[in-house]
């Protein structure tokens, strides 16, 4: 990071490689097409390196990050007028259906995990990208925060509010 | 009810993401210093460290590295490729005087034992510059550029320009190698489109005064010529 700070491109592109994954998601999530996703998180990564120098030594890179590709995101799918949310798909059967079970051994079955995808898709948008960052991404609540750009406050609130709607409609 | 929060994270594995792409590689080329030679120049600065051999640690701020060189209206920065500077020959040094109309404008200039072939005095940086030439203006053997306190100077170096330190006035800095010069405007600003390539250069500090002497002379002799200024 401190490389990345006084210039070294090599540095930044390491720091790149090392999270343009939840980068890419996040973007995905928002922007809500890989081809947008993919623009957006370009485009962020490229904005944080000139940005840089107005970055907080010693303040995390992740949450700072991802607010920025997760603008530029957002700034896409608002340009495009588009305005259908995004639906989640699962893998295909097989990835769950033949494998052996998790170490849990709580894996959920086809047709559960159809129905919990369902009542997460069926969730007001601002609930269903709280939940798919905090337990999809598996983004901190700070990270949350960042990439929805709302308070921390606001992620616990709206976390709550959209459990509590999916234990409806799931139960 | 943290079931359905574990179910939830174990759906998160079965979501059907898009393969990442290589953002990594396709941002490359995009990703170049748009500043890069104004950074800081710790680099050279450690280079400073060795050459003097003292077991002193970088300070941080780029202030008291100067203060210690003696230069304290010089920072040195280092940058892995020089920007574009007109070569010395083609300058922009002013009005030409005579020695003792320049006296006259700024007292505290300094003057070698050698007496210059030409002299100007430019109002293009706070506190003036006066600039003492031999040769001729087309084929420059030394200038010796002279300001005050005021001015300040910004050094971009190379890797490979050498910065030692070296004992003339109340501390002095001898730069091997070409390096790009840019003097503060009156505005406060360096602007590239005046920054000049230099050869190596003796920079050195004279009471309120700070001194360069560049040209393409060994380092001795700068020093002895430096030390001839009165």
């Amino acid at each position: 990071m401190e490389r990345a700070r006084r210039g070294d491109e090599n540095a930044y592109e390491e720091l790149v490689r090392a999270h343009q994954g939840i980068a890419f998601r996040t973007a995905y999530l928002l922007a809500g097409n890989a081809a947008d996703a993919e623009e957006a998180a370009q485009d962020g990564f490229v904005k944080a390196y000139h940005a840089l120098g107005r970055f907080r030594a010693g303040s995390p890179f992740r949450p700072w990050l991802l607010q920025i590709v997760a603008n530029e995101a957002r700034n896409r799918r608002r340009s495009s007028g588009r305005r259908a949310a995004l639906a989640l798909r699962a893998a295909a059967e097989e990835s769950s259906g033949g494998a052996a079970p998790s170490p849990e051994g709580t894996l959920l079955a086809g047709e559960d995990r159809e129905r919990l995808l369902a009542a997460v898709n069926g969730l007001r948008e601002e609930e269903r990208l709280v939940i798919a960052c905090r337990f999809f991404l598996e983004l901190s609540e700070e990270e949350t925060a960042a990439a929805l750009d709302v308070r921390l406050g606001t992620v616990k609130s709206r976390t709550s509010r959209a459990l509590e709607h999916l234990r409806e409609a799931y139960a | 009810m943290p079931e359905l929060e574990t179910a939830l994270r174990q759906l998160g594995g079965e979501i059907e993401f898009p393969a990442t792409p290589d953002l990594a590689s396709s941002i490359r080329g995009r990703v170049e210093r748009p500043r890069a030679w104004r950074r800081p120049a710790l680099i050279a600065l450690a280079i400073v460290v060795v050459a003097v051999g003292a077991a002193l640690a970088v300070p941080p701020a780029r202030t008291a590295i100067l203060d210690w060189l003696g230069l304290r209206n010089v920072s040195v920065v280092h940058v892995d490729r020089l920007p574009s500077a007109r070569p010395l020959g083609r300058l922009d040094l002013g009005t030409e005087l005579t020695l003792d109309e320049a006296k006259s404008r700024a007292p505290w200039i300094r003057v070698p034992g050698e007496k210059p072939d030409h002299v100007y005095v430019s109002d293009a940086v706070p506190g003036g510059r006066v600039t003492l030439l031999w040769g001729t203006p087309s084929k420059v053997r030394l200038l010796l550029t002279e300001t005050t306190g005021r001015a300040y100077i910004e050094k971009l170096v190379q890797g490979d320009t050498r910065v030692e330190r070296v004992a003339v006035g109340q501390g002095g800095a001898w730069f091997q190698g070409q390096h790009v010069v840019m003097f503060q405007d009156r505005d406060g600003t360096f602007h590239e489109g005046r920054a000049r390539l230099a050869a190596s250069t003796l920079a050195w500090q004279l009471g309120g005064v700070t001194l360069r002497l560049e040209g393409d002379i060994p380092k001795d002799e700068a020093v002895r010529i430096a030390r001839s200024a009165r």
